[in-house]
């Protein structure tokens, strides 16, 4: 039920005009945002090793505030045209940025580290950054970047060739973890765009090179881009196993740079196809788990100072609220349905209260919808609220009002239906409660 | 607040057979309702500070009871709501202390350094584990949001 509430308000954040935010906070909104959306997990395909249920849950919640925030920022994105660039360029690391020969810095990641790659796509970010707990699954994935990021050396087209071989024979010759480095340094420089190709000779040289090389702890397993090199998954999970013997023995290498995660001593961050490799970028993929519990806590305070500043605004806003709180009522249900029900719903729903009828429907409906307090409603029903009218007739207008709160999300014919229903009549009252 | 409180219990069948529950809409009515309540029972010597407390108690309280019994912090928020409202009518202002069996964060180590600032702000989130509270933070930033963009879309109504 949880669930379906929480698919529900996804659509329901969907339909609702982000165009109507335009305060101050719009921009520090559509920065967390489009943070938030770097957190759309991806599809485990995996079984969670039983060890680690607690990881993969949170995974899967990480992963469900990426798709809050990802739809937001898609329909943002869609509203407001340039906001992905400015989103994007918090997080990106700079691709252009050269190698750096100081890999004994490398910062030292935890295993739970979220890789930020620089790609200007926030949910594949977002499907990296999912990935809280390790577990084997990842270590397939983690193959997949390097079975990737030599693949991207093979690929001489893409890169700089020169740069290419000389990657490879650092490769060829083996030794561990500085070679290991050179070669994502290497990585790092051949962009982004570098497309996949096939070559069961580049992973036969990978599965090789493998135990010999640095082995960082896998991230998680991407959607999208990763599909090509599923099929080098099953080769390389086995020699993934051997790897992280490997990784023990680079241990030294690295350096604690994080003491905000004293889970490890180590952090292992592996390189995705086109990230950037350099200490840089890694230092920032390594601190990305805490980076984004920040962008949380900053979101959460964020909105909380707007319920604080909006109430205070809310409450100097004079007298003449009352008299168009039906408007309002009308306005804001519009607002929050669909776009595609862009209708009058309330021909006459909501009578104004100078109207010379005055039957206990128009009354009650006049006291009841938010209307001029200032305009005495003539029936003399006391009615300021649901829960003091006598039972039945507040029975009544608590289902009527929501069925026409319903109205102006639901069907076509209640346009109809309300119309006709409201016409102040005694007997068409009963009608009303069953056609609404 | 105390008629809103009345109401918690009260259910009723809708005999409209398209209505289908809907949040941002549950929401937006409970809030306009309150915040009508809210003007039509404060005379104008009410200070503007005093209004909005009661608007932004109006505000929790419409998030609290939209989201009802199904997460943790919509309970926790009607707890103290509740509790505030108690102490306000009887006129009782001395905090009383209640045991809380909380695990200190001390001995929660595995944790991450700021979910201790993020369990201040999630209402409830001191006692929950770090999964629930990263489960309730986003039921709770969704709300919230909802919560934000109604406010604001009245705001610009009213003020056009």
């Amino acid at each position: 039920m949880e669930r379906d509430l929480f698919s529900q308000m996804d659509t329901d954040l969907n339909s609702i005009s982000y165009l109507s935010l335009n305060y101050d906070h719009q921009p520090v909104l559509d920065h967390f945002d489009s943070a938030i959306s770097s957190m759309v997990s991806s599809p485990s395909t995996a079984p969670p090793p039983p060890g680690h249920t607690n990881s993969l849950v949170i995974r899967e919640l990480i992963g469900r505030l990426g798709t809050i925030c990802n739809n937001n920022n898609n329909n943002k994105s869609l509203a407001a045209g340039g906001d992905h660039s400015t989103n994007t360029s918090c997080y990106s690391t700079p691709l252009s940025s050269p190698p750096k020969s100081s890999l004994h810095s490398l910062p030292s990641m935890n295993p739970n580290s979220m890789p930020f790659p620089p790609d200007q796509g926030f949910t594949e970010r977002a499907a990296r950054m999912s990935c809280f707990g390790s577990g084997p699954h990842m270590a397939v994935s983690g193959q997949l970047s390097r079975v990737s990021s030599s693949q991207s050396l093979m690929d001489a087209g893409m890169t700089g060739g020169a740069q290419l071989e000389g990657e490879l024979t650092m490769q060829e010759s083996g030794g561990g973890a500085n070679n290991g480095r050179k070669r994502k340094a290497g990585v790092k420089g051949k962009g982004k765009e570098a497309s996949l190709a096939s070559s069961g000779t580049a992973n036969s040289k990978m599965s090789e090179e493998d135990p010999s090389a640095k082995r960082c702890k896998p991230d998680c397993k991407l959607g999208g881009k990763k599909g090509g090199v599923e099929e080098n998954n099953s080769n390389s999970s086995e020699n993934n196993n051997d790897d992280r013997e490997n990784k023990n023995e680079n241990d030294s290498n690295n350096t604690d740079s994080k003491p905000a995660e004293p889970l490890k001593d180590y952090i292992h961050v592996r390189a995705r196809r086109g990230q950037a490799t350099d200490s840089h970028s890694l230092a920032e993929r390594v601190t990305g788990k805490a980076v984004m519990l920040d962008e949380i806590i900053n979101y959460v305070q964020s909105l909380q100072r707007q319920v604080e500043f909006l109430s205070m605004k809310l409450a100097t806003v004079d007298a003449p609220e009352d008299c168009n709180m039906d408007n309002l009522l009308r306005k804001d249900m519009h607002q929050a349905c669909d776009r595609s029900m862009q209708q009058e719903v309330y021909p006459s729903a909501f009578p104004y209260p100078n109207q010379p009828q005055a039957g206990p429907l128009n009354s009650l409906l006049t006291a009841n919808s938010i209307s001029n307090i200032g305009m005495q409603p003539a029936s003399n029903l006391p009615f300021d609220g649901f829960g003091n009218t006598s039972a039945q007739i507040g029975g009544f207008w608590e289902d009527d009002l929501q069925s026409v709160v319903q109205m102006g999300f639901v069907q076509n014919q209640e346009g109809a239906l309300s119309s006709q229903s409201f016409q102040g009549s005694g007997p068409s009252s009963s009608d009303m409660k069953i056609e609404l | 607040m105390d008629q809103f409180m009345d109401r918690k219990n009260y259910t009723h069948r809708n005999p409209n057979p398209n209505y289908t529950p809907n949040y941002n809409s549950m929401q937006s009515l409970r809030f306009i309702q309150a915040l009508a309540r809210i003007n039509r029972a404060a005379p104008k010597p009410t200070t503007p500070s005093r209004r909005t407390k009661q608007i932004r108690r109006a505000a929790y309280a419409s998030m609290a009871y939209t989201s009802g019994s199904r997460h943790n912090w919509s309970r926790a928020l009607l707890i103290r709501l509740r509790q505030r409202q108690r102490l306000r009518s009887l006129r009782l202002l001395t905090v009383r202390r209640r045991v809380r069996i909380v695990t200190p964060a001390m001995s929660r180590p595995e944790e991450p350094a700021r979910a201790e600032t993020l369990r201040r702000l999630v209402p409830g989130g001191k006692s929950m584990e770090y999964c629930n509270l990263l489960e309730e933070t986003a039921d709770y930033m969704q709300c919230l949001r909802s919560q934000v963009q109604l406010m604001q879309s009245l705001v610009d109504a009213f003020s056009s």
